[in-house]
């Protein structure tokens, strides 16, 4: 598929060139390719934008900050000329957090990457907010360390967007996301004053935590001083057999609540854990899901796709239940022994919970390795819309979030769910939603190459995008009827703002009283966390 | 003077306030205060709201007016209206309204006192862990407020505040209360605009506090070289994901005594037995109960600090080959810990917190040692707490 590049506009070479006098000519463009790569995250939405044709969101121009200083001026810039200045990282979001809504500046964060600072007797490092997350993940690891709580697509993210973001990933059970590693920030405001957050015993209201997550709206992340921990000496892998997710989470939940705390413990449904490649027993898997497993058969998941809610019948009929799947950790002398006796004793406690049949070894490790955002393609080229959200909610509410959910979209969607990150109190619900995207992606197959897209394609698209999002609108709303949070470490984005004023209620006004405090001009991300 | 002494404009605001305050639904006296720096008296006004809706209407009229105000919960140390002020008085909002032990949550109004809330906990095999001598004395809503916003050490060696979701009362008197959920990103975490605030921006009226499951303690002792060595031997316990719950060390004639407690209902076998592998020395010293020991109290000289490892170092430094001198550690993370810090020799608390002070910790207990600052200017964003004053429409009280 060859989607046109957006051309520059007037008002943006003029702003281009106004820019580059204060941050040097190479610190800015407008060059078409420039343009269309700023306007590109993560957020499978776009993708099918992209089978349409079209660049949505496209900035003005984008800048290359290389130090505070060029920060600053950059501010300072967009709230002379009041216009937009959004900032962005490695393109990893998945909810278009930083796309350019309104157009104006794209604050590109990349070369904001110098080598990372560790220190590892302390326990801490220091990184610029553009380095890249799997960068620095490489560089700890070659001090015997690591972040701990890396999301899954860590080699598209910054740590700017991570912390923008309130990011975690699988490990986060045990070592904490984002607001958990976060010591000290230093940020540039929406009027281009530099904020250096303490690091230190605590001083009251915390200013660090107040900008966490703010998706570029209230402040430019430039570096940041985050915890790090020792990176384990062995790890030990455990799989178990549960009657149902329900079955699985109690099973989950007793583990934490005995101390131990497994460095990932993830919970997939039947389907999800057959997806990831966990066969277990002789369970015949019916064609239309066999479809979902194999490439090569898009006529059968098109065809299957049109019946989301045959799709979800056979998926819950599905034999082979749920599977509980832990890693463990070993630091000391004994590392090998220490990781084996926590699992050892975790599996006791799954089999007195009701779990059966254990797995270890390869079984286990490629189902945490499992990633279905590789199965994107595939599902869009049948014709498909996916979706990826994750919801939070307490040990007492998720079951009923999860069947709130299933309910909400059965007619919609094929559902895959999963527990990504376990707690004491609670835990996060993965999910992806599969369904039809009507005609669009048979229509792009048979425009020209070149050009621009007929407009029938604009209204497929169209089309595509409100079943999407109706889609999506119905889990997160039945997530919140039954008391989960719209978003456990993904952010909020374009994606999922419309459902902020029933996540925070009244906490909306205290949201744009920190956007007047920190932004008053509104330059910053605006159209973003509906500020 | 009295509130009779006052000008007559003075008395009339006062009198109108207190009968707004009490068709509020609020129990009010009018105190006698101190006259301004202006020269005029003014009366203060001392409220307890007798239920979370009459504290709304309580603190959307007292914003109304820009009174200033203060809050103070049940058992929350004495403290005085603010001249010309209002003292808001939480203790009649110290219901526990749910204790949730398969989420390990409870749900609590900001009066109530942290004990009755670790004593019903523990009737439902629950806890809040380890907290400060001061913290467990004062309410819920002094120590969500106060300057460690409700933190506390959780394994595996992290710092997080115990308040999952916090209800707070805007300056028109409606609630904001964040979602019930472990973790989130959905924007900004908004509990953090209450969250060490001491009742500045909004007023915490309820909270959900994470709990733990309550467990057996298994302790550890050992013979130190010296205090420092106890203090990096339990450093290196916490940064290697094998935090205690709790410890405590003392100095003695030629070393020190370290003592170590974990509280894992299943684990704390496991971590003791890993400690003393790590820390490998002389396990030999006989405290009897090692576990009792570890609890222990300290004298009325001592302060309660919230400190990094290095600020815990140089303490120990500084009382170095000094007997008596003492650290009682709660709620032990990678960074630091909280703690109960002793010096030999120290007849009162104001040497102790010097003491404290100088090597860098940050003295939360006694409150009258307490360090205040102007913290926000110090991090480049005073006119961002400016803006943010008077957006969310508070006024300074404190």
């Amino acid at each position: 598929m060859t989607v046109p590049l957006p051309a520059a506009t007037r008002e943006g070479r003029e702003l281009a060139r106004e820019l580059g006098a204060k941050l040097g000519a190479a610190a800015v463009s407008t060059a078409p390719n420039d343009l269309w790569a700023a306007s590109q995250d993560a957020w499978p939405r776009l993708s099918l934008a992209r089978m349409a044709g079209q660049a949505r969101w496209t900035p003005a121009l984008v800048a290359w900050p290389s130090d505070v200083g060029m920060v600053q001026a950059a501010v300072q810039f967009a709230n002379e000329k009041k216009i937009p200045l959004v900032p962005i990282g490695g393109g990893g979001g998945g909810n278009g957090a930083a796309l350019c809504a309104r157009g104006g500046i794209a604050l590109d964060m990349k070369r904001f990457a110098a080598e990372p600072r560790v220190n590892a007797a302390a326990r801490t490092v220091e990184a610029q907010a553009g380095l890249n997350l799997a960068r620095l993940e490489d560089a700890l690891r070659a001090r015997g360390m690591t972040l701990g709580g890396l999301p899954e697509g860590a080699a598209a993210s910054t740590v700017g967007g991570f912390l923008a973001t309130r990011g975690g990933g699988p490990s986060s059970s045990q070592l904490g996301k984002a607001e958990d590693l976060l010591l000290a920030l230093e940020a540039v405001d929406g009027t281009g004053a530099l904020l250096r957050t303490h690091d230190g015993p605590s001083r009251g209201l915390d200013l660090a935590q107040l900008l966490l997550g703010s998706e570029g709206t209230l402040a430019v992340f430039t570096a940041a001083r985050l915890r790090i921990a020792p990176f384990p000496r062995a790890r030990v892998q455990l799989g178990l057999r549960c009657g149902s997710m329900a079955h699985g989470m109690r099973a989950l939940q007793a583990v934490l609540r005995a101390g131990l705390r497994p460095s990932v413990g993830r919970l997939f449904d039947p389907l999800s854990s057959r997806l990831a490649g966990a066969h277990v027993g002789d369970h015949a898997l019916p064609a239309p899901l066999r479809a979902l497993l194999h490439s090569g058969q898009q006529e059968l998941l098109r065809a299957a796709l049109r019946m989301p809610w045959v799709l979800n019948g056979l998926a819950e009929a599905l034999g082979g239940g749920a599977l509980l799947a832990f890693q463990f950790d070993g630091h000391g002398g004994r590392a090998f022994d220490e990781a084996a006796e926590e699992a050892g004793l975790a599996r006791r406690i799954c089999v007195d919970a009701g779990a059966g049949e254990v797995l270890t070894g390869d079984a286990v490790t490629a189902v945490l390795e499992h990633r279905n955002g590789a199965m994107h393609p595939q599902l869009f080229a049948a014709g498909a819309f996916v979706e990826e959200l994750d919801v939070a909610a307490t040990w007492t509410r998720l079951p009923a979030v999860l069947g709130a959910i299933r309910r909400a979209v059965s007619t919609q969607a094929l559902l895959l769910a999963r527990i990504g990150c376990a707690y004491l109190e609670g835990a996060s619900l993965e999910l992806t939603l599969v369904g039809p995207a009507g005609p669009l992606a048979q229509s792009a197959r048979a425009r020209p190459r070149a050009g621009h897209a007929p407009p029938e394609l604009d209204e497929e698209l169209g089309q595509a995008e409100l079943r999407s999002e109706q889609c999506l609108a119905n889990a997160l709303s039945a997530a919140l009827d039954a008391g989960a949070t719209i978003s456990h470490s993904s952010g909020v984005g374009l994606a999922r703002q419309l459902m902020l004023p029933r996540e925070h209620g009244e906490g909306m006004r205290q949201l744009r009283a920190l956007k007047r405090a920190f932004d008053p001009n509104g330059i910053l991300n605006p159209g973003k966390l509906l500020l | 003077m009295s509130p009779s002494a006052q000008s007559p404009a003075a008395q009339g605001a006062a009198q109108a306030a207190r009968d707004e305050l009490v068709s509020a639904g609020c129990q009010v006296v009018l105190e006698e205060a101190p006259a301004d720096a202006g020269g005029e008296a003014m009366a203060a006004l001392r409220v307890q709201p007798s239920s979370a809706a009459a504290l709304g209407r309580a603190v959307a009229l007292l914003r109304a007016r820009r009174i200033p105000m203060r809050v103070r919960g049940a058992s929350d140390a004495p403290l005085g209206p603010p001249v010309g002020g209002a003292l808001v008085d939480l203790s009649a909002l110290d219901r526990i309204a749910t204790i949730d032990p398969a989420s390990l949550l409870a749900r609590v109004e900001a009066g109530c006192s942290v004990a009755a809330l670790e004593t019903a906990a523990r009737r439902a095999g629950c806890t809040l862990g380890p907290l400060l001598p001061s913290v467990r004395a004062g309410s819920v809503g002094a120590w969500l407020a106060g300057p460690t916003r409700g933190e506390r050490g959780v394994a595996p060696s992290r710092r997080e505040t115990a308040a999952l979701s916090v209800t707070a009362l805007l300056r028109d008197g409606r609630i904001a209360e964040s979602r019930l959920a472990p973790r989130a990103a959905s924007g900004p975490d908004l509990d953090h605009l209450a969250l060490g605030g001491g009742g500045l921006l909004c007023v915490i009226a309820s909270a959900t506090l994470r709990l733990l499951p309550a467990a057996d303690v298994l302790a550890a002792s050992w013979k130190m070289g010296s205090l420092v060595g106890a203090v990096e031997a339990l450093e290196r316990l916490c940064l290697t994901q094998n935090a205690p719950a709790r410890a405590r060390a003392l100095a003695i004639e030629g070393g020190a005594v370290l003592a170590a407690a974990w509280e894992g209902p299943a684990t704390a076998r496991i971590d003791r037995a890993r400690a003393i592998r790590q820390i490998a020395a002389d396990p030999s010293i006989d405290l009897g109960d090692a576990s009792g020991w570890v609890r222990g109290t300290s004298g009325p000289q001592s302060v309660e600090v919230d400190a990094r490892w290095r600020d815990l170092r140089a303490w120990a430094l500084r009382e170095y080959e000094q007997p008596g001198a003492e650290l009682r550690l709660l709620g032990l993370h990678a960074g630091g810990s909280f703690a109960v810090l002793t010096s030999a020799g120290s007849a009162r608390a104001e040497e102790c917190a010097h003491a404290a002070q100088s090597c860098g910790a940050r003295v939360l207990w006694p409150r009258a040692l307490r360090d205040a600052g102007a913290w926000w200017e110090q991090e480049g964003a005073g006119p961002v707490w400016a803006r943010l004053r008077e957006a969310l429409g508070s006024e300074e009280a404190l």
